[in-house]
C-alpha cells in the first residue's frame, strides 16, 4: 500500500501537450477516480503513473520515491487494462502466475497464491481454461486477480468495464468497489462514465483536455461543481443551463434575471462575492434537472414557463423536456408518474437555493460564482 | 472419401453438367498431368533398373525381363517368347547367345537345346520394382552422410532464421525508435539484390573466417531474411501492444516478453517461414556448392549433381536419389500448407 503524488506532471508528444502540468496527493488506501470525456488525458495519465509512459515533466512519486526512471515493473503497481490483455496462449493459471514466475517467486508459493486469489474471484473453476473459453465478466475478473496475485502497491484500472454489458457491468462495479473494502489497497481508476465515477470513488479528479478541472468527492462535484464543465459531466441527465444576467447585487447576494423571464429579477438572492461579479454581468444558471419544480409560482425561486416538447415516463420518474420563451431547452425529472403530455405549456419553479452560478463572460471556463 | 467424391464432383449449378464445368475440369486435369505428369514419372523411373531404363521406346511403368532359376544354372536365366521353326510359340530360358544365334532351354526341360534367330525371341516381361536402387544407394555411396549433411543445414538454418528473424520482426513491430521505418525499408529493398550479385563477397567472407568446406559456412550467410522479417513483422503487428503493456506490468524482462509472449502469439507466421526456410535450405544448390568442396561435406543436391559422371551416370541410383530428397519437403508441405494459407494471408492483411 503507498501514496501516490503527482508534482507539475506534463506529457507532451513533439509540440503537442496532452497532459498539463498535474498536481494531485493520492493518498494510501484511497480510491480515485479519473473521469472526463475520450481525450482527456485520463488514460495517458494513467500509463504514465504505471511506467508505460514516460513523463515529460514534473515528478511522479510514490511512498516518498520519486519514481520518474523507475521502470514499469519495478514501481510495484498493478493495471486492469480495458481489453483485459490476457495471454490468450495461457490458461488462467498460467495467466494469474506469469507475473509472479517473472518474480522468481517459488513454485509452492505462486501456487497458493493463485489459488487464493482465484478463490477470491469465484474462478476456482476455470482455472485450467484459456481466456477465450471465458464470458466477458469472467475475463475481467482474471484481469483483476493478475493484479492481485502480486500484492501491487497501488491498483491501476484503465476503464475496465466499458467492454462488458450494462447488467454486468453494475455487478463488476460493486465487486471492484467490494475489493477495495477488503484489500484497503490505494486505487487509481479511469473511467469516461461519470455514474461508475460516483457509485465507486472517494475522491472524484475530473479531466478536460489534460487538466484538472476539480477535484473531490462526488458530492462535492455534485453540489459544488467549480465550473460549468464539472456541472454538465457530473449527473444525469445533464445540468440545465440557462443565460441570464445579474439584476443587482446586494450584501446579501445577486438576484438574476434571466433571458427568459427577463422582467423579473429572482425574489431571493444567490450568494456571490461582491469582487467577483457586477450588475449587468452575463451569467449561466445552472439546475439539476431534479431540482425543478412544476406547478404555482413558490417563494425563493425563479419562475420561467414552458412548453413541453416530449415526456419519457419510467414509472419510478418522469423527464419532461421543455423549451423556454428564449429557445432554451430545460429538462425536468419529476418523481413519480405525472399528467403532463407534449404541448402543454406549464410553470416550473428553480429554488434559488438549487441553483449554481457561473460566469459566462468567458463561456470556455465559466468559473462558478460563489 | 465422400468428401473427396463431393469435391470431385462438383459442378455449377445443379442440373447437367454445363460447358463450363467440362472447361474446367479439362484445365484442371491439364494442370494436374503438367506438375505431377514429371514427378510420377520421376518415381515410376525410381525403380526401374539400369537396363529398363536404356530401353527405347521407354515404358511408364517398371517393366523387367522375367527370368527363372533352371536346374544346371547358377544364376536365374532370362525368359522369352520363342516362335520355334515349327510355328509353335513357347516361352524359354536363354542359356547363351552368339551373334544372332540365341541357345535357349525349357525351363521344365533343361535338357533340350532350342537354337533360335534372334529376331524370333521376344522378352517376356512383368512388372518388377528395383527397390535395390534404393537399398544400394545407402549401401554402396555414402548417402547417410549427404543426407545427415542436408538435414543438419536445414534444422539449424531454420531455427536460427526463426530466432533472427523473429528478433528483428519484434523490434521493428514493437518499439518506437528513430529510423524504425527507415531501417524496415532498407531490409526489404535487400529483396531486390539478386543473390547471384553478393556471391562473391559473400564467399570472401565465408572464407576470410575460415567456413569454406564447413556445414556453418552454408547456413550463416542466408539465416537473415528480409522475407522472413516481413512475414512476421506484420504479423506482429497485430498483436495487441496492450499484451506488451500487460507482461511489463507484470515484471516480464523484454527477452522473455519476447520469448513467451510474442513467440507463442506468432506461431502461425513461424510456421509459414519455418516451411519456407525449410524449402530454400533443402533445395539450395549455388551457395553449397560453392562453399563445399570436399565429398563428405556435401549435401543431397551436390551430392546428386556430382553423381551425374563425366562419361557414365547411372541413373537409376540419381533417380532415387532424387526421390528421397524430394520426400522430406513434400511431406513437410502436405501437413504444414495450412499454415501457409491462412499465414500468408494474415501476413499481409490486417
Amino acid at each position: 500500500m503507498a501514496g501516490l503524488q503527482l508534482k507539475r506532471v506534463a506529457k507532451r508528444y513533439g509540440a503537442t501537450t496532452v497532459i498539463h502540468g498535474i498536481d494531485l496527493e493520492v493518498k494510501n488506501g484511497e480510491f480515485v477516480v479519473f473521469v472526463g470525456p475520450s481525450g482527456c488525458g485520463k488514460s495517458t495519465l494513467l500509463r504514465m503513473i504505471a511506467g508505460l509512459e514516460s513523463a515529460s515533466d514534473g515528478d511522479i512519486v510514490i511512498d516518498g520515491n520519486r519514481v520518474n526512471d523507475v521502470s514499469a515493473a519495478q514501481r510495484g503497481l498493478a493495471m486492469v487494462f480495458q481489453s483485459y490483455a490476457l495471454y490468450p496462449h495461457m490458461t488462467v493459471y498460467q495467466n494469474l502466475a506469469f507475473g509472479l514466475e517473472n518474480l522468481r517467486t517459488p513454485r509452492a508459493t505462486i501456487d497458493a497464491k493463485v489459488r487464493g486469489a482465484a478463490q477470491m474471484l469465484r474462478l476456482d473453476a476455470l482455472l485450467e481454461r484459456r481466456p477465450t473459453q471465458l464470458s466477458g465478466g469472467q475475463r475481467q475478473r482474471v484481469a483483476i486477480g493478475r493484479a492481485i496475485v502480486r500484492d501491487p502497491t497501488i491498483f491501476l484500472f484503465d476503464e475496465p468495464l466499458s467492454n462488458l454489458d450494462a447488467e454486468l457491468r453494475v455487478q463488476m462495479r460493486s465487486e471492484i468497489t467490494a475489493l477495495h473494502a477488503r484489500l484497503g489497497t490505494t486505487m487509481i481508476y479511469v473511467t469516461h462514465d461519470q455514474v461508475e465515477a460516483m457509485t465507486m470513488a472517494d475522491r472524484i479528479v475530473v479531466l478536460r483536455a489534460g487538466s484538472v478541472e476539480q477535484i473531490g468527492t462526488p458530492l462535492e462535484l455534485y453540489n459544488r461543481p467549480d465550473n460549468r464543465f464539472v456541472a454538465g459531466f457530473i449527473g444525469s441527465p445533464q445540468m440545465n443551463f440557462l443565460t441570464g444576467r445579474i439584476a443587482t447585487i446586494r450584501d446579501e447576494g445577486a438576484r438574476i434575471a434571466l433571458d427568459a423571464a427577463p422582467h423579473a429579477a429572482s425574489d431571493a438572492a444567490l450568494p456571490v462575492r461582491v469582487s467577483t461579479a457586477t450588475v449587468e454581468q452575463r451569467v449561466l444558471l445552472g439546475i439539476r434537472p431534479e431540482h425543478v419544480t412544476i406547478g404555482a409560482a413558490q417563494a425563493g425561486s425563479l419562475h420561467v414557463t414552458a412548453k413541453i416538447d416530449r415526456v419519457e415516463q419510467l414509472g419510478a420518474a418522469s423527464f419532461l423536456y421543455c423549451t423556454l420563451s428564449s429557445g432554451e431547452r430545460l429538462t425536468v425529472h419529476a418523481s413519480g408518474q405525472v399528467g403532463y403530455t407534449g404541448g402543454e405549456q406549464m410553470t416550473v419553479n428553480l429554488p434559488v437555493s438549487d441553483t449554481h452560478l457561473f460566469d459566462a463572460t468567458d463561456a470556455e471556463t465559466a468559473v462558478a460564482l460563489r | 472419401m465422400a468428401s473427396v467424391a463431393t469435391m470431385l464432383s462438383a459442378r455449377r449449378g445443379r442440373g447437367k453438367a454445363d460447358w463450363t464445368d467440362w472447361f474446367s475440369y479439362g484445365y484442371l486435369l491439364l494442370g494436374l498431368v503438367l506438375m505431377f505428369g514429371p514427378v510420377l514419372w520421376l518415381v515410376l523411373s525410381s525403380f526401374k533398373s539400369a537396363a529398363a531404363l536404356n530401353e527405347f521406346p521407354p515404358h511408364f511403368l517398371p517393366y523387367g525381363q522375367k527370368s527363372v532359376a533352371v536346374a544346371g544354372h547358377e544364376t536365374p536365366l532370362p525368359l522369352y517368347r520363342v516362335t520355334l521353326p515349327d510355328g509353335a510359340t513357347r516361352e524359354l530360358a536363354e542359356v547363351r547367345r552368339i551373334g544372332i544365334q540365341a541357345t535357349l532351354v525349357d525351363p521344365n526341360a533343361p535338357d533340350r537345346e532350342y537354337k533360335v534367330n534372334i529376331r524370333d525371341r521376344t522378352p517376356v516381361r512383368d512388372l518388377q520394382f528395383a527397390t535395390g536402387n534404393y537399398s544400394e544407394i545407402f549401401a554402396k555411396f555414402s548417402f547417410g552422410t549427404y543426407l545427415w549433411n542436408s538435414v543438419f543445414i536445414t534444422v539449424v538454418a531454420t531455427l536460427i532464421t526463426l530466432l533472427f528473424n523473429a528478433m528483428a520482426a519484434f523490434a521493428l513491430s514493437k518499439y518506437r525508435f528513430g529510423g524504425r521505418d527507415a531501417v524496415f525499408l532498407l531490409i526489404i529493398s535487400t529483396l531486390m539484390i539478386p543473390p547471384t550479385i553478393i556471391l562473391v563477397p559473400n564467399f570472401l567472407v565465408v572464407s576470410e573466417l575460415g567456413l569454406l568446406n564447413s556445414l556453418w559456412g552454408v547456413i550463416w550467410p542466408a539465416v537473415a531474411t528480409p522475407t522472413g522479417v516481413f512475414i512476421l513483422r506484420q504479423y506482429m503487428l497485430t498483436i495487441p501492444d496492450e499484451l506488451i503493456d500487460a507482461a511489463r506490468m507484470d515484471h516480464a524482462s523484454e527477452w522473455r516478453i519476447f520469448w513467451r509472449i510474442i513467440l507463442p502469439l506468432s506461431a502461425p507466421a513461424l510456421a509459414v517461414l519455418a516451411i519456407f526456410s525449410v524449402m530454400w535450405r533443402w533445395n539450395d544448390f549455388l551457395w553449397p556448392l560453392i562453399v563445399l568442396s570436399r565429398t563428405e561435406k556435401f549435401t543431397l543436391q551436390l551430392a546428386l549433381n556430382a553423381f551425374q559422371g563425366e562419361l557414365t551416370t547411372q541413373w537409376h541410383y540419381l533417380l532415387a536419389m532424387t526421390v528421397v530428397t524430394l520426400l522430406p519437403v513434400t511431406l513437410v508441405f502436405a501437413f504444414l500448407q495450412k499454415y501457409i494459407t491462412t499465414g500468408i494471408a494474415s501476413a499481409g492483411v490486417k
